[in-house]
C-alpha cells in the first residue's frame, strides 16, 4: 500500500467521486470568462441587433419601435450627402491604404539595410501612432491652412501664384484628410513590414545571391511576395481605420467645407446626434457594418482556406 | 579588381541614397512636430508676417498658459486643465479594469480551455473589428437608463465594455505561448486555477502588462468617438476639449493657442511612447499580425 | 496488490477512438516502458493515469484505489515532462517544494525533504539557481527531484530525455535506472526510443494505433515478437524481413533465398511452418544474427553459409554493417569490421537460423 509518509501528505479521498469543491473547481474557469462573455453577447451582438432594428423605424429625434420596413435605407440612398461620404470613402480608402502600403514598405526596406540608430529613426517613423487622429487633425488643419500655412512657405520661398487651399476647397478637401492620415498611419505600417522584413530566412536570401541574383531582384522576387501575410494584416487594419475615420475628419474639416469631405462615420454622427433622425443615423451605422464585414470576411475566409491547404 | 570597385562605388552611391532618403522621410514625419512646437512659441503677429518654418525670434510660453488655464473650449474658458484631469479620471480606471479583467481571461482561454471556449474567443476578436459606430444610438440610451450618461463613470463603463476585447486578445495569444507542461506540473503539484495564475502565470506576464496598458492608455487617452457622443459639458476628455477649442470660431483665430493646446493634449501619450517605446510596438505588431 | 492497474480503459473524441481498451497490470516497484511510434496513444494513456485527460470507459487503479474520477493531486502520482516544466520565476529549492508548500507541509519537514532530494540528485549547490541558469541535464534533475520530493506511489515519465542531446541522454538514462533501484518506486515511462524502452524496463508496452501490440518484458519481446510491427519496432538496426517460399528438400523444410546470383535452400526446423508448404512467409531474422562466417561453427545445425554480393559497407567502429540483397530485398548484417569486406565484393555470409521467427505475409501475425 502507500508509505507512511505519503499518506500523511496526501488528502485521504477514498471514495471515487467527486465533491461540491470539485464542481465549483471546474466551473471556476467559466465563471471567470462569463462576464466578459456576457458584455461582448449584450453590448455588442445584442446592441447591433438593436441598432439594426433602429434602422428599420421611423425614429427621429426619439426612437419609436414601429417596424417600418427599410425606409430608412432608401432614405439614405436617396441622399445627395451620403453618396458625397460614400465616394469620399471609397477616394480616401483607396489612396490611404495604397499610400500606406507603399511608404510603409518603401521605408521599411529602406531600413533594413542594416542602417546605423535605426532604433532611434524607427522612433520617429512611429511617434504619430501615438498621437489622437484629434491633434493630427489640429496639426495639419494648421499646416494646410490657406493664407498661413504651406501656401506661404512656398510663396515665401518665390512663387509668389502658388496657391494651396485643398482644405477650404470642396473639389479638394477630402485629399487633405489623406495627407494627414497618412502621415500617421504610414509609419505603423512601416513597423509592420521591417517585422516582416525580419523574420525572412537570411539562407534563402544567400542562396538567392549565391544564384547571382542582385539585391533589387531579391527583393522583388524574393522577399516581397514572401511578406503577403504581412500585406494582409496591414490591409485589414487600414481599411478599418480608413471606414472608421472620424476624428480626423472632424478635426481637420469638420466634414467640409459643407459637406464635401464627409464620411459614413461623420454623417453617422450628424445625422444621430445633431439633426436628430435616429433611424437614418441607425441605418447609416447599419451600412457601415456591411462595408467592414464585405471588406474583411473574404479576406479572412481566403486567408483561412489558404492556411488551411498550405 | 575593377568589378570589386565598381561595385563598391555603386553600393556606397546606394548606401548615401537610402541614408539621404531615410533623412528625407524623418523631415517629413519630423515637420509637424517642429511646426507644432515653433508656432506654439510664436506671438499672433509674427505667425501672421513669418511663415510655418520660420524659427520663433523670442519664445514666450504665453500661448501654453493660455492653452492650460485660458482658453475657450465650448461654453467655458478655463483652458485645458479641467478636461486634461477629466482624461485622467476615467482613462486610468479603465487602463487597470481591462488589463486585469484580460488578463484573467487570455488565462482562462489559452490555459483552461472548456467547449465553447474557442467560439467566445472568436466572438470576442470578431468584437475588435466592428465600426463602434453600430453600438453609439444603443449605447446612448443604455447610458441615459443607467443613469450614467455625461459622467466620468459612464466613459469608464463603455471603455471598459470595448477595451476587453483588445485586451483578452492581447493575454490570450501571449499566454498561448506558454508550454501546456507547465500548468499540468501545477495542478499535480496540486495547485488550483487562482494559485497556478498567482504564483506561476502572472510572475512571467511583465511583458505583456506593459503592452496592454500602454495600447489601452494610449487607446483610451486618445479616443474622441466615444468622448464626443457620451459625454458633453463640463465632462468631456481632452480630445473633445482641443477640438472645440481649435474649431469654435469666436473672434480672431489664436494658432498659438490651438498648436500649444494639441501638444498639451498629446504629451501624456508621446511621454508614454518616448519611454517605453519599444512595448509600444511590440503591442501593435502583435495584435496586427496575429490578423 | 499491485501499484497501477488499467482495465479495458478506452479514449474516444466524438467518433476517434484513441485508445481501444488498454489493459495492463504493474506490480510494485515495477519500471514499465509505454513505447510505440507518434500517435499510438501512449502519451494520451500517462495523461490519463495522471489524471490531466478523462477516461472515456475503464477503470485505473492506483495503489489499490479507484481514481477515475480524482484529479491529478489526489492520485498520488508525480510527473516528469519532456520539457522539464520548472517554474520559472521560482529558484530550484522553491520549485522542489512547491507541492509541498500547496499541502500544508511544515517548513522544518519541507527543508528536510529538499536536502534530501539534492543530495540523491547531486544537486545541492544547484538550489538557489533559477531553470534559466541551468542546463538541460541540471532541469531535468530538477524536474526529477520536484517528482521524488511528493514521495508517491506512481512515477509518471513522459519522453523525459527526447530533448536532450546523444551523450547526455545515455548519462541520464543510467541516472534514471540508478534512482529506480534506490527509490524502488513503481514508474510508468513513455518513449519512442526503443533503446531507452530496452534499456530501462522490468516490463514494456508496445503500443500501435491505440492498442497494445505486445507486452512483456525486454528479452522476451526483442526475441519472441508477436507480429512483424513489434518485430520491426524493437532493435537497432531493425530486424530484416525477407519473403521467402517454404520448400521441401529431404522430407525437411527449407527456405528458398536468393542471394549473390546464386539460388539456395536453408534448412529449417520450425514447427508451424508446415502449414505454408509452397506459400511465402516473411522471415525474421536480426542483423547480429548474419555475420561472417565463422569455420568452427559453419555446419552446426540452424547455421548456414551463403555468398552475397556486397551492395553497401557502413563501419561503425565496433562493427561493420553489409547491406546485401536477399530474394530482392535489403538485407543488413553486422560483421566484425577485420572480416568486412567493401562494397562490390562478394563475400560469405554465415546465418543464424535458431532464433529466427516467421510470420504471414497477409495478418501480419507470427506463425513460428
Amino acid at each position: 500500500m502507500t508509505t507512511t509518509r505519503a499518506t500523511s501528505t496526501i488528502k485521504a479521498s477514498d471514495h471515487s467521486g467527486r465533491t461540491i469543491l470539485d464542481w465549483f473547481e471546474n466551473m471556476l474557469p467559466k465563471i471567470v470568462v462569463a462576464p466578459t462573455f456576457l458584455c461582448a453577447l449584450v453590448f455588442i451582438y445584442g446592441f447591433i441587433i438593436w441598432n439594426g432594428y433602429l434602422s428599420l423605424t421611423t425614429s427621429r429625434m426619439m426612437p419609436n419601435y414601429q417596424f417600418a420596413g427599410f425606409i430608412q435605407y432608401a432614405n439614405l440612398f436617396a441622399n445627395e450627402r451620403w453618396w458625397t461620404a460614400l465616394r469620399n470613402l471609397a477616394v480616401f480608402s483607396s489612396l490611404f491604404i495604397f499610400g500606406c502600403l507603399a511608404i510603409g514598405l518603401f521605408v521599411a526596406i529602406l531600413l533594413d539595410q542594416k542602417i546605423r540608430a535605426e532604433g532611434f529613426i524607427r522612433s520617429i517613423y512611429l511617434y504619430p501612432m501615438a498621437l489622437s487622429f484629434v491633434v493630427t487633425g489640429t496639426v495639419w488643419k494648421w499646416i494646410l491652412n490657406p493664407g498661413l500655412g504651406v501656401e506661404k512657405v512656398v510663396r515665401d520661398m518665390g512663387f509668389p501664384d502658388f496657391t494651396f487651399d485643398w482644405l477650404v476647397n470642396p473639389q479638394y478637401s477630402i485629399y487633405a484628410v489623406v495627407i494627414a492620415g497618412l502621415w500617421q498611419s504610414s509609419g505603423f505600417v512601416m513597423a509592420l513590414f521591417l517585422a516582416g522584413l525580419r523574420g525572412v530566412d537570411d539562407s534563402i536570401i544567400k542562396a538567392a545571391q549565391v544564384d547571382g541574383a542582385s539585391l533589387p531582384r531579391i527583393y522583388w522576387r524574393i522577399i516581397i511576395p514572401s511578406l503577403k501575410p504581412v500585406f494582409f494584416s496591414a490591409f485589414i487594419i487600414l481599411s478599418h481605420i480608413a471606414i472608421k475615420s472620424f476624428d480626423l475628419v472632424m478635426a481637420l474639416t469638420g466634414g467640409g467645407p459643407g459637406f464635401s469631405s464627409d464620411m459614413p462615420a461623420t454623417f453617422m454622427y450628424a445625422f444621430s446626434f445633431t439633426r436628430n433622425q435616429i433611424g437614418m443615423g441607425a441605418a447609416s451605422a447599419m451600412m457601415m457594418l456591411m462595408i467592414v464585414s464585405a471588406v474583411v470576411v473574404p479576406m479572412m475566409y481566403s486567408e483561412m482556406r489558404r492556411t488551411r491547404r498550405g | 579588381m575593377a568589378d570589386q570597385m565598381q561595385s563598391q562605388g555603386a553600393s556606397r552611391f546606394g548606401r548615401v541614397l537610402v541614408y539621404a532618403l531615410l533623412t528625407l522621410m524623418c523631415l517629413y514625419y519630423l515637420l509637424p512636430l517642429y511646426v507644432m512646437i515653433s508656432t506654439s512659441l510664436k506671438p499672433l503677429d509674427e505667425i501672421r508676417t513669418g511663415n510655418l518654418l520660420s524659427l520663433p525670434v523670442s519664445p514666450n510660453f504665453e500661448a501654453w498658459i493660455k492653452a492650460w488655464s485660458g482658453a475657450c473650449s465650448g461654453v467655458t474658458c478655463d483652458g485645458l486643465k479641467g478636461y486634461f484631469w477629466n482624461s485622467i479620471r476615467f482613462v486610468v480606471p479603465s487602463v487597470l479594469i481591462t488589463t486585469i479583467v484580460g488578463a484573467f481571461n487570455g488565462y482562462v482561454l489559452s490555459m483552461w480551455r472548456f467547449r465553447g471556449s474557442d467560439v467566445m474567443f472568436t466572438a470576442l476578436l470578431i468584437g475588435c473589428f466592428i465600426p463602434f459606430q453600430v453600438i453609439l444610438l444603443p449605447m446612448a440610451r443604455t447610458l441615459g437608463t443607467l443613469g450614467i450618461a455625461n459622467s466620468t463613470t459612464g466613459l469608464i463603463f463603455v471603455h471598459v465594455v470595448y477595451g476587453l476585447a483588445f485586451t483578452t486578445l492581447f493575454f490570450r495569444n501571449y499566454y498561448v505561448t506558454v508550454p501546456d507542461e507547465l500548468v499540468k506540473a501545477a495542478k499535480i503539484d496540486g495547485a488550483g486555477f487562482f494559485r497556478i495564475f498567482w504564483r506561476i502565470i502572472l510572475p512571467l506576464s511583465l511583458p505583456i502588462i506593459v503592452v496592454s496598458i500602454i495600447w489601452q492608455f494610449t487607446q483610451i487617452w486618445n479616443d474622441f468617438l466615444f468622448g464626443v457622443v457620451f459625454s458633453s459639458g463640463e465632462q468631456q476628455p481632452i480630445t473633445v476639449a482641443l477640438n472645440n477649442l481649435v474649431n469654435t470660431s469666436t473672434g480672431i483665430k489664436e494658432y498659438n493657442v490651438d498648436m500649444a493646446a494639441a501638444i498639451i493634449a498629446a504629451l501624456p501619450t508621446l511621454f508614454v511612447y518616448f519611454v517605453a517605446g519599444k512595448y509600444f510596438v511590440r503591442g501593435l505588431t502583435a495584435g496586427a499580425v496575429k490578423g | 496488490m499491485g501499484a497501477l492497474s488499467i482495465r479495458d480503459v478506452r479514449k474516444s473524441y466524438g467518433t476517434q477512438d484513441i485508445l481501444k481498451g488498454i489493459n495492463i497490470e504493474v506490480e510494485d516497484g515495477e519500471f514499465l516502458i509505454l513505447v510505440g511510434p507518434s500517435g499510438c496513444g501512449k502519451s494520451t494513456l500517462l495523461s490519463m493515469i495522471a489524471g490531466l485527460d478523462s477516461i472515456t470507459s475503464g477503470e485505473v487503479h492506483i495503489g489499490g484505489r479507484l481514481v477515475n474520477n480524482l484529479s491529478p493531486k489526489d492520485r498520488d502520482i508525480a510527473m516528469v515532462f519532456q520539457s522539464y516544466a520548472l517554474y520559472p520565476n521560482m529558484t530550484v529549492r522553491q520549485n522542489i517544494s512547491f507541492g509541498l508548500e500547496i499541502r500544508k507541509v511544515p517548513k522544518a519537514e519541507q527543508d528536510k525533504i529538499v536536502a534530501q532530494v539534492a543530495q540523491i540528485l547531486q544537486m545541492e549547490q544547484l538550489l538557489d539557481r533559477k531553470p534559466s541558469q541551468l542546463s538541460g541535464g541540471q532541469r531535468q534533475r530538477v524536474a526529477m527531484g520536484r517528482a521524488i520530493a511528493r514521495d508517491p506511489t506512481l512515477f509518471l515519465f513522459d519522453e523525459p530525455l527526447s530533448n536532450l542531446d546523444a551523450k547526455l541522454r545515455v548519462e541520464m538514462r543510467t541516472e534514471i535506472k540508478l534512482l529506480h533501484k534506490r527509490v524502488g518506486k513503481t514508474i510508468v515511462y513513455v518513449t519512442h526510443d526503443q533503446i531507452e524502452a530496452m534499456t530501462l524496463g522490468d516490463k514494456i508496452a508496445v503500443m500501435k494505433a491505440g492498442e497494445v501490440m505486445q507486452y512483456g518484458t525486454p528479452q522476451q519481446i526483442y526475441d519472441n515478437p508477436v507480429n512483424l510491427f513489434v518485430a520491426s519496432f524493437m532493435g537497432s538496426p531493425s530486424m530484416n524481413f525477407i519473403p521467402c517460399q517454404v520448400v521441401s528438400v529431404n522430407n525437411k523444410l527449407g527456405l528458398k533465398i536468393e542471394t549473390g546470383g546464386q539460388t539456395h535452400v536453408f534448412p529449417v526446423d520450425a514447427k508451424g511452418l508446415e502449414n505454408y508448404m509452397g506459400k511465402e512467409v516473411i522471415v525474421g531474422i536480426r542483423p547480429e544474427k548474419i555475420t561472417h562466417k565463422v569455420d568452427f561453427l559453419a555446419g552446426a545445425p540452424n547455421f548456414y553459409v551463403a555468398e552475397s554480393l556486397i551492395e553497401i559497407a557502413e563501419p561503425t567502429g565496433a562493427d561493420t554493417l553489409l547491406m546485401v540483397k536477399m530474394n530482392g530485398k535489403d538485407v543488413v548484417c553486422r560483421v566484425h569490421p577485420d572480416h568486412a569486406r567493401t562494397h562490390g565484393e562478394r563475400m560469405p555470409l554465415m546465418f543464424d537460423m535458431s532464433k529466427t521467427v516467421y510470420f504471414d505475409p497477409l495478418t501480419e501475425l507470427r506463425i513460428a
